[in-house]
This record gives structure tokens, sequence and C-alpha cells, in this order.
């Protein structure tokens, strides 16, 4: 079941010059996400992510397209209270503790004042928060302020929750916390909308993935299919003397890769058993065939550096 | 119950700024002087001087403090009053903040109205301490409990509010607290006061119909704090009211200027 859906969703800005033309943050935009996953949004900075997020929390309005969320068309605020978002570059009031910034946001989502007490007694002590919680956040340090903002994000028990990186300014080890709280949260079947540009960490945890460049869906899938390279093989066998090397050379798409590795790339099914008939005709022991991947980042560079 | 969680925290904000703490602290200034610096003798004396006696120039006497307090503090009050507010909307409007806002499940309608009414509460019950205990004092005092000198405390929250709906708007569209305060500042210091005196002023050196009909055209399409002010006067020393038409045009400004907010913070994107 979709909990997302837009359809040829556009955003036009006014030029910041006299000239009448327009910027088109985005084009035609058409996506869903599913309930109960994880999705990442990836692009170049300027791609129109951010845009997208504030378009779907009512911060940006559209120029055109449809927008339905929990399968009602976003018309009215009352969507908002299953929503969490813990914005890029967050300023909470500073005057504020970490305490009072929970309590402030969590009133402001429409929950009552002993739930707001008991969750966010749950929640610093998740996002190990706890001993500041009466320190003002101007003391706070930008780890320290993301991980209460990833709390604030949850206060409501949100059945979607929107990151706009939300591990900036943390550490590896509080990046590792803050996975395993979406993973926890993915298991309650929570849906985690998220934008990073750490490509490595959304390939850790993300479901599927969408790729926006100038405001327009390049590609989009799960991360395990759109890091396949077809018609790629990796083959592990038993060490290859020189002769098979020089016969593998000449007659197939093969790139040697050490002495019991090689790289094969072909179009058809029918050439790879081909080279499997040949290994195996010649004694060689396979240990292994793979189809290559690569790793999101690499796909990521090779897709938006061939469009620009 | 969003909605006054945003009201309440306009509250919290002005306390944090310690903005309201400086009014307080003056307010109790006044408050001390009136309570110790005016005793029963002095108030006799006074009444003695005046040439009058008995109840009427008890009387006369508090309304005379009354009228001087509220003439004298009218604009000093206003002005703290403005300067105490003109931030909250700016500071809503951060990149950061008011993303955070908008996900909430609140109308921009209801951010605006709640960022208002916080503005609004702050300064009225600001105004209920000092015009309050000031007039305890001088009652208590006098032995004369004169009730009208209440109502500037409506009188002074409606001057306010019509000039803070202003400052919202402003703020709403340039996110300066700077320029919320300077066109405040000058239309309540020179325009209104200008206005108010046109006919003895500025008609009787311009005798243009078109340059009259111009001058007019601002005078009743702009709020009007000064003689909102001398309706108050006029209502504490008991004179017959002339108009009230200043108040009913100022109100609408107010309300036309509010929706302007809210048309323009609706179509906003942040």
């Amino acid at each position: 079941m979709s909990i997302i859906t837009t359809k040829n969703l556009s955003k036009e800005y006014p030029s910041k010059s006299f000239s009448k033309e327009k910027i088109l943050a985005l084009n035609n935009f058409s996506f869903e996400v599913e309930s109960g996953e994880i999705f990442g949004i990836l692009g170049p900075n300027g791609a129109g992510k951010t845009t997208l997020i504030k378009i779907l929390l009512g911060i940006t309005n559209r120029t055109k397209g449809e927008i339905t969320i929990f399968d009602k068309e976003i018309n009215e605020n009352s969507y908002k209270k299953k929503l969490g978002y813990l914005p890029e570059n967050h300023k909470f009031p500073n005057y504020l503790t970490g305490e009072e910034v929970m309590k402030f946001y969590g009133k402001m989502s429409g929950m009552s004042g002993k739930d707001v007490k008991k969750r966010t007694d749950e929640l610093l002590k998740i996002v190990d928060m706890e001993k500041w919680r009466k320190t003002k956040i101007k003391k706070y340090s930008k780890g320290m302020l993301q991980r209460l903002g990833l709390a604030q994000a949850m206060i409501n028990d949100p059945e979607l929750i929107f990151l706009d990186e939300p591990t900036d300014g943390v550490d590896p080890i509080g990046r590792k916390e803050i996975r395993d709280i979406l993973e926890e949260m993915k298991e309650r079947g929570k849906t985690i909308f998220l934008n990073s540009h750490l490509l490595s960490e959304v390939e850790l945890i993300c479901d599927r993935v969408a790729i926006l460049n100038k405001g327009s869906l390049v590609k989009s899938g799960r991360v395990d299919e759109i890091t396949l390279v077809p018609d790629n093989y990796v083959i592990h066998c038993s060490d290859l003397e020189e002769n098979i090397m020089n016969r593998l050379l000449t007659g197939f798409k093969v790139t040697i890769l050490g002495s019991n590795e090689f790289h094969f790339k072909t179009q058809s099914y029918e050439d790879l058993n081909k080279l499997i008939d040949f290994l195996r005709q010649n004694g060689i022991l396979i240990r292994g065939v793979q189809r290559e991947k690569n790793t999101l980042e690499n796909m990521f560079i090779n897709l938006i550096g061939s469009q620009n | 119950m969003i909605f006054l969680t945003l009201v309440l925290s306009t509250f919290r904000e002005a306390v944090a700024k310690k903005i309201f703490l400086g009014f307080f602290a003056i307010s109790t200034l006044i408050i001390l002087i009136f309570l110790f610096l005016i005793n029963v003798d002095s108030v006799e004396g006074m009444v003695d001087m005046m040439g009058a006696s008995g109840e009427e120039g008890i009387r006369n006497l508090v309304i005379g403090f009354e009228v001087g307090m509220i003439n004298i503090s009218y604009l000093l009050i206003i002005t703290f009053c403005l300067i105490s507010v003109a931030s909250f909307i700016p500071s809503m409007l951060e990149k950061g903040n008011i993303d955070l806002l908008l996900s909430k499940p609140i109308s921009r309608t209801n951010i605006i109205l709640a960022k208002f009414t916080g503005g609004v509460l702050l300064v009225f019950m600001s105004l209920v301490y000092l015009i309050g205990f000031v007039w305890i004092i001088l009652s208590s005092k006098s032995g004369f409990w004169h009730f009208p000198f209440l109502l500037t405390i409506f009188w002074l929250t409606l001057s306010f509010a019509i000039i803070y709906s202003l400052i919202i708007l402003i703020g709403v569209i340039s996110q300066s607290t700077i320029l919320s305060i300077l066109v405040s500042f000058f239309l309540v210091f020179i325009v209104c006061p200008v206005l108010y005196v046109r006919e003895e002023t500025i008609f009787t050196l311009v005798d243009n119909n078109i340059v009259q009909f111009i001058i007019n055209f601002f005078y009743y399409i702009l709020p009007k704090p000064t003689d909102i002010n001398k309706i108050t006067t006029e209502i504490i020393t008991g004179e017959q009211v002339k108009t009230y038409m200043p108040v009913f045009s100022s109100v609408l400004f107010m309300l036309a200027v509010l929706s302007a907010s809210v048309f323009y913070f609706k179509k906003k994107d942040y």
C-alpha cells in the first residue's frame, strides 16, 4: 500500500533576476512510497530534493500536480498529525531546554501533556540525551542538536517521518545509533523518507531510492536492483594457466582480475553458459559466478555525470 | 490546544528575551513612586492648592493625575510594547524554525492569529499590572474610586493591537525587525499626529482641494492612535466622546492588515 503518491508534481520559482524565465525546481515528478519502507531521495545539490520534502509537508506550495498522503489529497493540515519531520539545519528556539523543545513540538503536534511527558522520557533515553534534558540547547553541540531533532521528529510516534540529512554533524558511532533507531522504527511498521548526502548510509538502510536531477526523476527502484550492473559477471575459479588465460582473452569478452578471478561481459545467458562449458572442459573448477554490483555512489556518479 | 501552545510560546519567548521584564521593572518603579511619594497629606495639600475642596477637589485631582499619567506614559508604553514584540514574527520566520512550525497540524492563518493574540495578551497583562496598581494606589489614598480609568487598559491595548497588526505584516513580508520598528514608529509618531492636526496645520498652508482630499484619504484609511488617545482622555475626564469613528476605522485597518498578512503568509514558500 502506498503511503505517499505524487502525480505530475511541478514547482516553479520566479527567477531572481528581472527576466520572466522561471526556475523549474520539480518537473512532472511522479512517484510512490510504500508503507513500512525506508525510502531514500538522492540527487546533486539543487536537484529539488528539499523542495519535494517541503511540498509534501505543506511548507512550500506546489505549482501543479497531485499529492496523496495516507490516501488523502493534502488539502487540510490534519494529515500532519501523523507526520514527523527533521529539517536540514533545524533551528529550535535557543532559550529552551531539550525537554522544553520536546514539550513544545509535542503539543504542537496535538498531543496531550501526559503523552508528551511519557514520550519525552522514552525518546531522550533512546537518543542518549537524557542527562542533557534540563540544559539550554544553546549549549548543545551540533551532534546533540541533531539527536534532539531526531527525538523531536519522533515525539508523536509518527506513521511517516521525513528526515533531511539526519546524520549531519554526527560522529560515526552516533550515525550507527541513528541507523539502528531507523531500523527499529521500520520494524514497527513506520515509513521513513530520507534525504542524505551520505550514499553509503543510504545504501545501508534504504529499501528503495529515487534519484532526482534538475527536478526530474531519473531513476528509482530497490537499492539492490539499481546497483546491479546488467550482463556483467565476476567469475571465481581455480588457478588459471597462462594458455587458458590467453584463450579466454581471445575467445570471450573478459578482463583478468587475478590468477583465479576474472570479469566477464556478455549480452546473453547462452554466452555465459558457453564460457562455463569452456572452463569445465579445461578442468577449471568454478567457485562462484556473481553478477557484478556497483556501489550506490558509483552508480549515482555515473548516472548524474552522464546527464550533466 | 495547538493554538494555545503557540500563544503561550509567545509568552515564553518574551520572558526569555527579557523583553517584558524591562516593562515590568519600569511599571514597578512607577507603582512604587505612586505608592511612596503620594500620601494623604500631600493629596489634601494639593486639593487646597487647587482652590477646590471636598469630594469635588479630590475627584479633580485624581482625574488630573490619571490624565497626566496617560498623556505622559502613552507614547512610552506604546514605544516599549512595539519594540518588545517587533522580533516575534522575524524570529518565527527564521529558516529551520518556520519549516518545523509549518510541518505541524496548524493552519497558517492560525499561526499568524496565535502570534497576534500572544502579543496582544502580553501587553494587556502588562497594562493590567501597571494601570491596575496605579488605580488601586490612587483610589485607596484619595478615597475616590474612579472606574473609567481602568478602561485605559482596554484603549491602550487596542491602540497597541492596531499597530502590532502592521508590525506583523511588515515582519511577514520583510522578515526584518528593524524595518518593522521603523515603519511603525514613523506611522505612530510622525504620520498619525500630523494627520490628526491636518486641519489646523496643513490645510491652513495648502488650500488645494485635491491635496486636501489626498491627505484626508490617508487620514481615514490609516490607523488613528492619536485620536484614540484623545478618546481615552475624554472617557477619563467624563467628557462626551465626540465620535468613535477613529476607533472603528482603526479596527477596520487592523482587520485589513491582518488579512493581508495571512494572505501573504499563505502564498509564501519557505
